[in-house]
């Protein structure tokens, strides 16, 4: 069975978020009109400086806030516009695993309850099932079943990212969003949780949603990325394409920014001009004109659309590159 | 995010090994000795409660015909009232009055306060709003003529007056919950557990109540005093609790009468009990306040 | 002669338990490094290893119950340990300049961008008002800040992560110090904006002729940035060597597993054996400090390591440096 030919687990269509501000008519655009779909098996990685609107897409996909246009269409079920409660049984089969393990668990509860709350919610296994299934679970994530007993503030933060998977994985859901899983661990302990999220992904059929602004992190997980920038997608490609062809004037200044851990890396960096616009003013025509180094005039009024760049596989919204002339360097 | 590697090792410095029931109670003598001395004057008063019959030396509603307010001697320690009953076993036998109320109406009010702080905490909105000017409302009443009012309308039992004070002071646990709602509302381990597809009332009861309570706690010893305080004071006034009950509200005002004659003992035993267990309430209270709230505790 | 010369720095925690008994955490244990004129020293580690503390101890920073009880630092040979208050503080924000990590709370929230870089200015140099301001220009034109002019009048809050860390860095150069420390100047702002501000920093220090260190838990950072590198583990250093040498034949265990977790590195189903739990520095083992996650460690062990050469300047602190199998599991 190879992605292509398997219908999507998700598929988001325009999707649109905009949060309010202190005053009338002025909105932050979180979001603004983005699509994408991950198929089973597929890993998606979502890449974009903080504040580009990864999080509020992983909140909004998952109906943790309410997205403000577009559809969500998942496993073929459209759940954009659905009531909250009608949401509930669904989230058997979506889970998501959060940036802070500190913050994520609540510290009331004892790791073994923590892992098996979803199976008590969503099964109708029997208590004795569930130990089972925890233990099994502990195993799975690599916790050692010592730590089933404690509560959270006995465990250090690679450890309660484990639990956090485990938990996300218990009812073995089709679709896990990763928001930022590594980004607040020590160095010492990241390597560990990539290699638990890689061992999984090879378990599961899941659909994955790897959002991190580690740009080394995302490669080595995602099979395709998307390049956020102020809520936009600006560039979709296989992972490898997006790092070593990027074909946005953005992507390219991004990823010539990345420092990979490697004295003998030749990078040409490109570095930005300014800053990221504020989300309330968003600019006019292809948001990324203000600091683009091949910006046109036409750039301040056409919006650019996700276009082919390269093969079919390989997507980017950019006006120059018709012309040829998105290259940066 | 800009800190996360100073926040991370901070949690390391700052996470506390667990102490033994023994150890804690060491700790809050060296804490908070008020607290200390609070909680022996619960402790003390509680134990005349739990073994009253084998601590008094008379029956409490015994009379005594020939010893009608005869003073403190070895037979009667503090001396006898207008019925001629044993004071000394009638002040032992009201701290049973004292915890049988302020107990119950405490619990009360937990039971109410609780669930309204925690669903208007968690929905906020109109509701919210309306609830929280209601209880503002009843705030500018002195709760002491509210109480009056509504033991006077529904009729003078032990119940009536449990219900009242329970109900009257829920306002006061809904308050301090729904402020600690707030605050946790939008807290990633509460946007977790909806993630993980808990029902509201779960998120209410299982992820925010055991976060949420630690406020309420502190607060029960000072509003058990507030309980013993205010049912005195009704049984003071002859409204609840009736004499010949030994209960100490009762007591002093049949003792108030002979404080102009000369027999100070019938109202000064009842009224120093009263004002000794009130004031371990508010000491062991306060104590605890300063030690549970978190704020205090950072300074330390 | 060295600019920065520090001989077997040793910093405590000396506090007094409940039961009054003295405790010791032995947070430095010898630290030994030299930073030259126009390089940049990395000083890498995971959290808690002592590289903030390394930094304070250096420039007489630490405050009690931390005390520094051994070894020498000399700053263009005098030694700054057994200095004079005053004669430190001269030294302090003028030849030495440190930037920290969150540059908001390092500002003064009540005070212009501009009065603060003149204030610095002018407490240890007898130049006028005018004189001050035309430097302060200067200087925040040379860390990037667009029309410094009109930004001298803004408020710290006004700024960005970005913006403020900058600001910061243009008050360390106001008094044109010798040796630049910034501890962990980049973490937490986005790729693109560390890239801009470590590019400025490279910069500063070539032109300068100044010396840097720049402490920071990012292999890529060091990677790309710096000369030479210091690796620390549980409050001593395991290896030092030029940045080339130490990413190519990591000759400390420590080290060979730090480079091995990062994502460039990072073989997935390999199982990397790293992470676990730091020593107890109230407690430290005998002998290695490394032992308890050293997959090397065995009789030897028990006895401190010497530090060895392995190649030139190049030494690490384990006593089978340079002979350690290449890939032993
Ligand atoms: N609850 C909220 N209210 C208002 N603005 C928000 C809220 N959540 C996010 N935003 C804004 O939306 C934008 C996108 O945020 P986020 O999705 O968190 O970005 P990222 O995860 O890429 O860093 C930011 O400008 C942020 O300030
Ligand atoms: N007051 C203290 N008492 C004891 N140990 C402390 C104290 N403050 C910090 N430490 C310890 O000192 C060590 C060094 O910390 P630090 O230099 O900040 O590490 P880094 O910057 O490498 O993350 C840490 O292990 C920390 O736990
Ligand atoms: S559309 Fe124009 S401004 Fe936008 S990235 Fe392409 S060239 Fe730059
Ligand atoms: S001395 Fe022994 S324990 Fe220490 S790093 Fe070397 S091999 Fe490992
Ligand atoms: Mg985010
Ligand atoms: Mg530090």
């Amino acid at each position: 069975m190879t992605a292509e030919q398997t219908s999507p687990v998700l598929d988001v269509r325009g999707l649109v978020k905009h949060f309010p501000t202190g005053k009338r008519d002025q909105v932050v655009h979180a979001v603004n009109g983005v699509n994408f779909s991950i198929r089973p098996g597929e890993t998606l990685g979502m890449v974009g400086e903080s504040g580009s609107g990864k999080s509020t897409i992983g909140r909004t996909v998952l109906r943790l806030t309410e997205p403000t246009a577009g559809k969500i269409a998942f496993q073929g079920q459209e759940i954009a516009e659905m009531p909250m409660a009608a949401c509930r049984p669904l989230r058997a089969d979506m889970q998501m695993v959060f940036q802070d393990p500190w913050s994520a668990l609540n510290p009331r509860m004892k790791v073994r309850d923590l892992i098996a709350e979803p199976l008590l919610l969503h099964t109708k296994m029997t208590r004795g099932e569930r130990r089972d299934r925890t233990d099994e679970l502990a195993g799975r994530v690599h916790l050692s079943t010592d730590f089933l007993t404690r509560y959270p503030s006995d465990l250090s933060g690679g450890q309660l990212q484990r639990v956090c998977i485990a938990r996300a994985i218990a009812t073995n859901p089709k679709l896990i969003i990763l928001d930022e899983p590594t980004s607040s661990l020590d160095i010492s302990v990241r390597a560990g949780i990539l290699e638990l999220l890689a061992e999984i992904k090879q378990q599961t059929e899941a659909a994955v949603l790897f959002i991190s602004h580690d740009l080394g992190t995302v490669r080595l997980i995602s099979d395709r990325i998307v390049v956020l920038y102020l809520g936009k997608i600006v560039e979709y490609a296989d992972a490898d394409a997006v790092f070593e062809d990027a074909a946005h004037p953005y992507t390219q200044s991004l990823m010539s920014a990345h420092l990979p851990a490697n004295p003998k890396a030749e990078i040409r960096r490109h570095v930005l001009e300014g800053e990221v616009p504020s989300p309330i003013d968003m600019p006019s025509g292809c948001a990324f004109h203000t600091r683009c180094p091949v910006a046109i005039e036409d750039c301040r009024r056409t919006e650019p659309q996700l276009e082919a760049a390269g093969n079919n596989t390989h997507q980017a919204a950019c006006l120059r590159i018709l012309d040829g002339k998105n290259r940066i360097d | 995010m800009p800190s996360e590697t100073t926040s991370m090792a901070l949690r390391e410095v700052t996470a506390e090994p667990e102490f033994s029931l023994w150890q804690r109670i060491i700790g809050l003598t060296r804490r908070s000795p008020t607290a200390a001395v609070g909680l022996g004057i619960i402790l003390f008063f509680g134990m005349l409660a739990l073994m009253a019959q084998y601590l008094m030396p008379h029956e409490p509603e015994l009379v005594y015909a020939e010893r009608v307010l005869h003073p403190p001697s070895s037979e009667h320690l503090f001396g006898t009232d207008g019925n001629g009953m044993d004071i000394f076993s009638r002040v032992i036998y009201g701290a049973r009055f004292g915890f049988g109320i302020a107990i119950p109406a405490v619990v009360l009010a937990l039971v109410i306060g609780i669930p309204v702080g925690l669903w208007t905490g968690y929905r906020g909105g109109m509701v919210d709003e309306a609830l929280m000017r209601f209880f503002d409302g009843l705030r500018v009443f002195p709760s002491i003529i509210l109480a009056l009012a509504v033991v006077a309308a529904t009729g003078q039992s032990l119940i009536n007056v449990v219900i009242v004070l329970g109900v009257l002071d829920s306002p006061v646990f809904a308050r301090v919950v729904r402020s600690e709602v707030l605050a946790l509302r939008s807290s990633v381990f509460v946007e977790s557990a909806i993630a993980a597809g808990n029902p509201t009332w779960r998120i209410l009861f299982i992820h925010l109540l055991p976060n949420a309570i630690q406020g309420a706690m502190a607060q029960t010893a000072v509003r058990a005093a507030w309980a013993v305080r205010i049912s005195a004071t009704l049984a003071f006034l002859g409204i609840g609790i009736q004499a010949p009950t030994p209960e100490w509200g009762a007591m002093i005002r049949q003792g108030a009468e002979f404080m102009i004659s000369g027999q100070w003992w019938v109202a000064l035993f009842p009224g120093v009990a009263l004002i000794l267990l009130v004031l371990g309430l508010n000491m062991f209270g306060d104590g605890m306040q300063e030690i549970l709230n978190p704020r205090s505790r950072a300074e330390k | 002669m060295n600019l920065l010369q520090v001989r077997d720095l040793e910093t405590h925690f000396i506090s007094r338990d409940i039961d009054n008994r003295v405790r010791i955490a032995h947070a430095l244990n010898g630290i030994t490094f030299d930073v030259e004129e126009g390089e940049i020293l990395g000083i890498v580690g995971e959290t808690g290893a002592g590289k903030s503390l390394t930094a304070q101890s250096v420039v007489g920073l630490l405050r009690p119950p931390a005390r520094i009880v051994g070894g020498q630092v000399r700053f263009e040979g005098r030694d700054l340990l057994t200095m004079s208050e005053d004669d430190l503080n001269a030294i302090r924000g003028n030849d030495i300049a440190m930037v920290v990590q969150n540059p908001r709370t390092s500002l003064d929230p009540l005070s212009r961008i501009g009065d603060q870089l003149i204030r610095i200015r002018r407490a240890h140099s007898e130049s006028s008002e005018a004189e001050a301001r035309s430097r302060a220009v200067e200087m925040m034109t040379a860390v990037g800040i667009p029309d410094p002019e009109l930004r001298l009048s803004a408020w710290p809050h006004e700024l960005s992560g970005g913006m403020a860390q900058r600001v910061l860095i243009a008050m360390a150069l106001m008094n044109e110090p010798k040796l630049l420390i910034a501890d962990e100047p980049t973490t937490g702002l986005d790729v693109t904006v560390q890239a801009q501000i470590l590019e400025l920093l490279r910069d500063l220090v070539t032109r300068m002729n100044m010396g840097a260190i720049i402490i920071t838990h990012d292999l890529g950072v060091v990677a790309n940035f710096c000369d030479r590198m210091a690796v620390m583990f549980a409050g001593g250093i395991v290896e030092t060597g030029t940045v080339g040498d130490v990413f190519e034949n990591p000759a400390h265990p420590y080290t060979s597993n730090l480079v091995d977790a990062t994502p460039e590195r990072l073989k997935i189903g390999r199982k990397a054996v790293f992470g676990g739990a730091p020593p107890d520095l109230y407690n430290l083992p005998d002998g290695c400090h490394h032992r308890d996650r050293c997959r090397f460690a065995r009789e030897e062990c028990s006895t401190p390591p010497p530090l060895r050469e392995v190649g030139l300047k190049h030494v690490a602190r384990c006593h089978f440096a340079g002979e350690l199998p290449e890939t032993a599991q």
